[in-house]
Formats: structure tokens, C-alpha cells, sequence
């Protein structure tokens, strides 16, 4: 491998049990939030990872850092096999990976002030020691987002959205991570407001030299942000390479759906613009459709889609990766497991 | 045509002319901090058939400006002033009995989530079969076969199933439809969607704009569409208004308000937003986003002169933070709709103002912190 990789799922899957009510709790399903995915994070880039609720792309950032435990495959971090660790060797993975959530109104505690809030990580990892030197580190932190270190002595409910997610962030730096995962980071927040916080991320991942996993549903806000943009449907990666291209000539037609849906701030390319609107729901996680996940409500579903489970293949420009039969039929037949070689 | 306004009987009246006039709409709320100026001086009208996005951030007052219309705030609080006329006539000042005859086949409702709006313990056919049967002699079979062809115009597959089934038996895009259908149970001839898109998917997005888009050019509805997505503005509206602290800052034709617009807070909003086309800049270097700073006034304590002075880079005149400017007009008419914006910002040139973009554009990183 050339590349530098910070973060890589192989084969990753999350599944979660579905209990039947009674005093038995059977087992009377499976849902596969999480369906086999393989992803590579590089280190230093802003990888956007964009899907539609309920495709698994928060289960998957959790699952990265071990927030739920994977029920197949492996993750590593930095080399190291995450799904193994041990109670320390997990802590000390924690530290180097941070997490900021979608609602900085229930993800804070209000019944702690913000310097509470920023300084539990440095307590948790035994940084800083010293009351003096913590409450440096939580200044320089609140300066670092864009707060001014005055307000540290604040509770939650004196700031507004955009300034509760300032103090999200800055308790996902204070361990120093080499990796923050930002989970809808922007999405509860005025368009205003967003752009603010979307310039913080920016700065800082500049700044500091982070490798950032930006989970959103919002495609503008990915592509503005991302250097790679990875898409998911129905708990797979269906397609992933640079911005760029993924944005402006993606490859999956589910992609390609999404994109066109995703209406634009300009009246007259809005008028001309052809809207693939895709028919009917996403399939439950709990009922995947056999062989390509996305064949129900494909408009280009052709024989070998029910039959083959698509591969992720090079297609488009360098570094472009799609699971689509169009692009030549690559993948594990539904019946016999064994994976269908590329033809050329 | 159906008898006269004032009678306050009679079925809703339905023309040609203006479907909804709204003039100097004002709404004080009681609040424990004190009276809440939510909406001060709103005026506009929809035309048959036209759709007319209101646009702003949380706050701005763009909900209750239409919840006042159809008499759906609480009245131990809220004070409601001004006029409201559809159809000719005042829902302001109608009758609670006129106004429950008016809602729905005067206008119905999209609440923004289907899921608290639809009540949960009654089959989707029951809540329809209630409007339907509320607002004319409809026996119940009859009514019930009204409701299934319903589901099916608003595209829910298997409609005759679907009649039955409880609203958490639905998607979010299957509730908002029947949410849509509830609305046009009884043909109104206006339809107010207040954020009926938000809470979905891109993808199920589309089919809903789709899908009223078509309702609209079949039956003539006239649309007012709140929304905070210039997006989906850009792609549903005729017309415009933005609001900021309870006052229209500007109202146009779509392509006047954002392609050529003129008031700061609607260039600063239209700067915030990332572009899906084109992010990078002519260099390839993907710039930083243009922000406005801080955060919007409060309704309990609005600023005196513009609302939007405490926020504006680039307020020069000395009567911004005294004296509130008028809503004049800048652009567009004679013939055409006018572009209107109150702001005492001298450049009013739209599209001109390369002053008000280069301090937006010039924003530092760290702006609008503490």
C-alpha cells in the first residue's frame, strides 16, 4: 500500500439482534446496520461520508472507534487491530480519536460548566495534572475554536447552538486525536451558523494535521469539506474516491440519484436541471434486497444484480471506486460464495 | 360564484384573482421574558397557481406567520393584528365557526413532522375520512373510498392497504404524504407547506417537490412554501420573501432574491452556503465559506433601526441603528414584479455590491466566537 492509512475497515459489520416482545426475547431477525464495509481513512485527509438515514453511516463512525462493537470483521487503527484491544489499549485509542456529536444541546451536560465539559477528557487521561495547568489547556482549547477563554466558567444553556458545538470540539482536541469523528457535527445548526463551524473544522484539520471523518447527510457541506467522499446505501459502501470526481461525475446510480436530488441555491440551473427521482423507500436493514442492495429502486437493474453481490471496482478517475454491475459484473454470487473475477 | 365574503357562510369561495393577501401581518407573543415581536409588518400576496417560498433562519418568525393565518396560535397569548384575506375574505377576523368551515377547503396545512402531527393511535384512513367527512355529507364509505384514491394521487404505493395502516407503520417520506394528502383531502385552493421537507431525505425530498408541483399545476393551488433551503427555493418558487427578526429584509422574483440580491443578511445567507457545483474557487483551492457573524436578534429584544444592523459588515449610515428602513423598491417592475429591500445600505445596485461580498468573503476564521 502506498498510501499512508490512519483508519481501515475490512469486511466490517454491525448487526444488531431483533427481539421479539414475550418473556423469551428470540431472536426473530437480523438488522445489518453495518453490512461489510471496506473503507480506508489516509492520514490527514477529510474523508465526508454521506447516506441517507437509516444507512448505517453513524453505526459505521461509532463502530470505528469501537463505540459498538463490531459483530464481523476487523478495524484498525493506525495499524493497530481496534476490535482486540484491551480495557487500556482502548483507552488510549480513545484519546487519540475524538468524536463531535450531531446535537450540542443533549450531547453537553448542563449541569456542567464548559471548562468542566472541555477538561474531562485531560482528567480521564491523566493529562495536564494540576488544576493550573488544565485550566490553561482548556483556554488554549477554547481559544483554539474560536471562544473566548472567559466563558469557561458558563454553563450550556448560556451559549447559543453554534457556540455549544465550539465547546463540542473543543472537548474532542482536548486529547490531542489524531482522528475526529464528526457525527452531523452542523446539521442542528442555522445555514449562518453551519458555515461558521464548517470553517472552525476546516482551520483546525489544517491546523493540526487531523484526519477527519465527516459523516453527513448534507452533500454541499461534504463536498465543500471533503478531499474524498465515501457514499453508503443500506449499510455498504457503494462508492468512494476524490471529491471531485464523486461530486461531479460519480459512477453508482445511486450516487448519481442522490446528487441530482440535492437542490441548488440558483433558480435558473434548478429549472434545467434533470432530477433522477428514485422510486419508492429504502429497503429495512432487517430485509436486504439479494445480490446489489440498491437493484430495488435502480433505474439501470439488469439481469446479473439480483444474482451478485457488487464488489467495490475501480471505475472513473484514479482512486474511484463503485459497486455497480454497469461498470462489468465484479462480486460474490448470492448462491455459491464464490467471488466473480473482473473480465479485463 | 360562491355568495358573498363578509356572510360568513356558504361553501369557500374560489377565482381567479389573488388566492391569499396578507397586509401588515403583526403577531406579539406573551412570554415570561416579556412580549415577543415575532412577526412586525408582513405584506404579501399569492397568486392562483403561484408558490411563494418564505425563507429564514430559526427564529425569524416564518412559522408563525402562517400558524396566525389559520388562527392555530393559543389566544391567551398571542395578539394578532393586520389582514389576512383569502379569497376577499379576513381570516383575521372570521368567526371560529367560519374559520374551521375555511381550513381545509380554504387551505390546508403541511406540518413540518409527520410524525408528531399525525396522531398515532388512528389508522391513516380515520384521519382522513375525519376532513373529508368534516366538511361536507359524505357517507363513510364513500368518504373512505375518497381517502384510498387520495393515497394513491399522492403516490403511496398499495393505497388500499395503506388506508389501514397506523402512522409508525409508515417511512417518514410515506407519513409525509399522507400529511399531503390530509392537506388536499379537501381541494384547497391554498396550500401552506411549513418545512414539509425538512425532516427527509434528499431523495424523498424530490418526490415530495415533485409530487406538489404536480398538484399544483393540475388544480391551480396557490403555495406558500416556509422553508430555511434556498435549495429547494430555488427550485419550487415563484416568488420570495426573506425574513429576519420578524420583518420581510427583501422580497422579489426568485431569480431577483437570489441570483441578484441586495439586502445583507440575504447576501451574507447565500455566501454561508456551500456550493455543490462548483466548491473550488478559479484557483482549485476550495475557499473558506462567507459567514455572518453572531447570531440572530432575539424576537423579545429586537434591535432599534434595522433589525439586521448588529450583524451587518457593512452598515454605514448613521440612521441603521435608529431608524428602521423602509421595504422599497430596487429592482424589477414596471410590468415586471418588483424587487423590494429595506436596508439603508447605499449600494443598492443588485448583484453590484462588491463592497458588502468582500467583507463577507474577507470573514475571519474565528468569527463570530463569544
Amino acid at each position: 500500500m502506498t498510501e499512508d492509512v490512519l483508519v481501515s475497515a475490512r469486511g466490517l459489520e454491525v448487526h444488531f439482534p431483533i427481539r421479539s416482545g414475550g418473556a423469551l426475547r428470540r431472536t426473530s431477525g437480523v438488522l445489518r446496520a453495518v453490512d461489510g464495509v471496506d473503507l480506508d481513512i489516509l492520514r490527514g485527509e477529510t474523508l465526508g461520508l454521506v447516506g441517507e438515514s437509516g444507512c448505517g453511516k453513524s453505526t459505521l463512525g461509532n463502530a470505528l472507534l469501537r463505540l459498538v462493537p463490531p459483530t464481523g470483521g476487523t478495524v484498525t487503527f493506525d495499524g493497530t487491530d481496534v476490535t482486540s484491544l484491551d480495557r487500556r489499549g482502548l483507552k488510549e485509542m480513545r484519546r487519540r480519536a475524538g468524536m463531535v456529536f450531531q446535537d450540542p444541546f443533549a450531547s453537553l451536560d448542563p449541569r456542567r460548566t464548559v471548562a468542566q465539559t472541555v477538561s474531562e477528557p485531560l482528567e480521564v487521561h491523566g493529562l495536564r495534572s494540576g488544576g493550573r495547568e488544565r485550566a490553561a489547556r482548556v483556554a488554549e482549547l477554547l481559544e483554539l475554536v474560536g471562544l473566548d477563554p472567559a466563558v469557561a466558567g458558563r454553563y450550556p444553556h448560556e451559549f447559543s447552538g453554534g457556540q455549544r458545538q465550539r465547546v463540542g470540539i473543543a472537548r474532542a482536541l482536548a486529547g490531542e486525536p489524531d482522528f475526529l469523528v464528526c457525527d452531523e457535527a452542523i446539521a442542528s445548526l442555522d445555514v449562518s451558523v453551519q458555515a461558521q463551524v464548517l470553517n472552525l473544522l476546516r482551520r483546525l484539520q489544517r491546523q493540526l494535521g487531523l484526519t477527519l471523518l465527516f459523516i453527513s447527510h448534507d452533500l454541499s457541506a461534504v463536498r465543500h469539506i471533503a478531499d474524498r467522499i465515501a457514499v453508503m446505501y443500506l449499510g455498504r459502501v457503494v462508492e468512494v474516491g476524490p471529491a471531485d470526481a464523486v461530486g461531479s461525475d460519480p459512477q453508482m446510480p445511486y450516487t448519481q440519484a442522490l446528487l441530482s436530488a440535492v437542490p441548488v441555491p440558483h433558480p435558473e440551473l434548478e429549472r434545467s436541471r434533470k432530477r433522477i427521482v428514485l422510486r419508492g423507500d429504502v429497503p429495512s436493514p432487517a430485509a436486504v434486497p439479494s445480490g446489489c442492495r440498491f437493484r430495488t429502486r435502480c433505474p439501470y437493474a439488469f439481469e446479473p444484480c439480483p444474482d451478485v453481490d457488487p464488489a467495490l471496482q475501480p471505475v472513473g478517475a484514479p482512486g474511484q471506486l463503485a459497486a455497480c454491475h454497469l461498470h462489468g459484473v465484479v462480486g460474490r454470487p448470492v448462491d455459491s460464495g464464490e467471488p466473480v473475477a473482473a473480465r479485463d | 360564484m360562491s355568495g358573498p365574503a363578509s356572510s360568513g357562510t356558504g361553501p369557500v369561495p374560489s377565482g381567479t384573482g389573488p388566492v391569499l393577501e396578507v397586509e401588515d401581518l403583526q403577531v406579539d407573543l406573551r412570554t415570561p421574558r416579556g412580549t415577543a415581536h415575532v412577526v412586525n409588518g408582513l405584506s404579501y400576496t399569492v397568486g392562483h397557481g403561484e408558490t411563494v417560498a418564505v425563507v429564514g433562519e430559526s427564529g425569524s418568525g416564518k412559522s408563525v406567520s402562517v400558524l396566525a393565518l389559520l388562527g392555530l396560535l393559543p389566544a391567551r397569548v398571542a395578539t394578532v393584528t393586520g389582514r389576512a384575506l383569502l379569497h376577499g375574505e379576513d381570516l383575521l377576523t372570521m368567526s371560529p365557526e367560519r374559520l374551521r368551515q375555511v381550513r381545509g377547503p380554504g387551505a390546508g396545512m403541511v406540518f413540518q413532522d409527520p410524525m408528531t402531527s399525525l396522531n398515532p393511535v388512528l389508522t391513516v384512513g380515520r384521519q382522513l375520512v375525519e376532513g373529508i367527512r368534516a366538511h361536507g355529507e359524505v357517507s363513510k364509505a364513500d368518504a373512505r373510498r375518497r381517502a384510498v384514491e387520495l393515497l394513491g394521487e399522492v403516490g403511496l404505493p398499495d393505497p388500499g392497504r395503506a388506508v389501514d395502516r397506523y402512522p409508525h407503520e409508515l417511512s417518514g417520506g410515506m407519513r409525509q404524504r399522507v400529511m399531503i394528502a390530509i392537506a388536499l383531502s379537501n381541494s384547497p385552493g391554498l396550500l401552506i407547506a411549513d418545512e414539509a421537507t425538512t425532516a427527509l431525505d434528499v431523495t424523498v425530498q424530490a418526490q415530495i417537490i415533485d409530487l406538489v408541483e404536480k398538484l399544483q399545476a393540475e388544480r391551480g393551488t396557490g403555495v406558500v412554501w416556509i422553508t430555511h433551503d434556498l435549495g429547494v427555493v430555488a427550485g419550487i418558487a415563484d416568488r420570495v420573501l426573506v425574513m429576519y427578526g420578524g420583518r420581510c429584509v427583501e422580497d422579489g422574483t426568485v431569480d431577483d432574491v437570489l441570483e441578484r440580491p441586495v439586502h445583507p443578511y440575504t447576501r451574507g445567507l447565500l455566501g454561508a452556503l456551500p456550493d455543490l457545483a462548483a466548491p473550488a474557487g478559479p484557483d482549485g483551492v476550495v475557499p473558506d465559506l462567507a459567514t455572518v457573524p453572531g447570531v440572530p436578534p432575539a424576537p423579545t429584544d429586537l434591535p432599534p433601526g434595522c433589525v439586521f444592523w448588529p450583524r451587518c459588515p457593512v452598515r454605514s449610515d448613521p440612521r441603521c441603528e435608529t431608524e428602521q428602513p423602509p421595504l422599497v423598491q430596487v429592482g424589477g417592475g414596471p410590468g415586471a414584479l418588483p424587487h423590494r429591500a429595506a436596508t439603508w445600505c447605499e449600494d443598492r445596485t443588485p448583484g453590484a455590491a462588491s463592497a458588502v461580498d468582500r467583507t463577507f468573503g474577507a470573514a475571519s476564521p474565528g468569527e463570530g466566537g463569544s
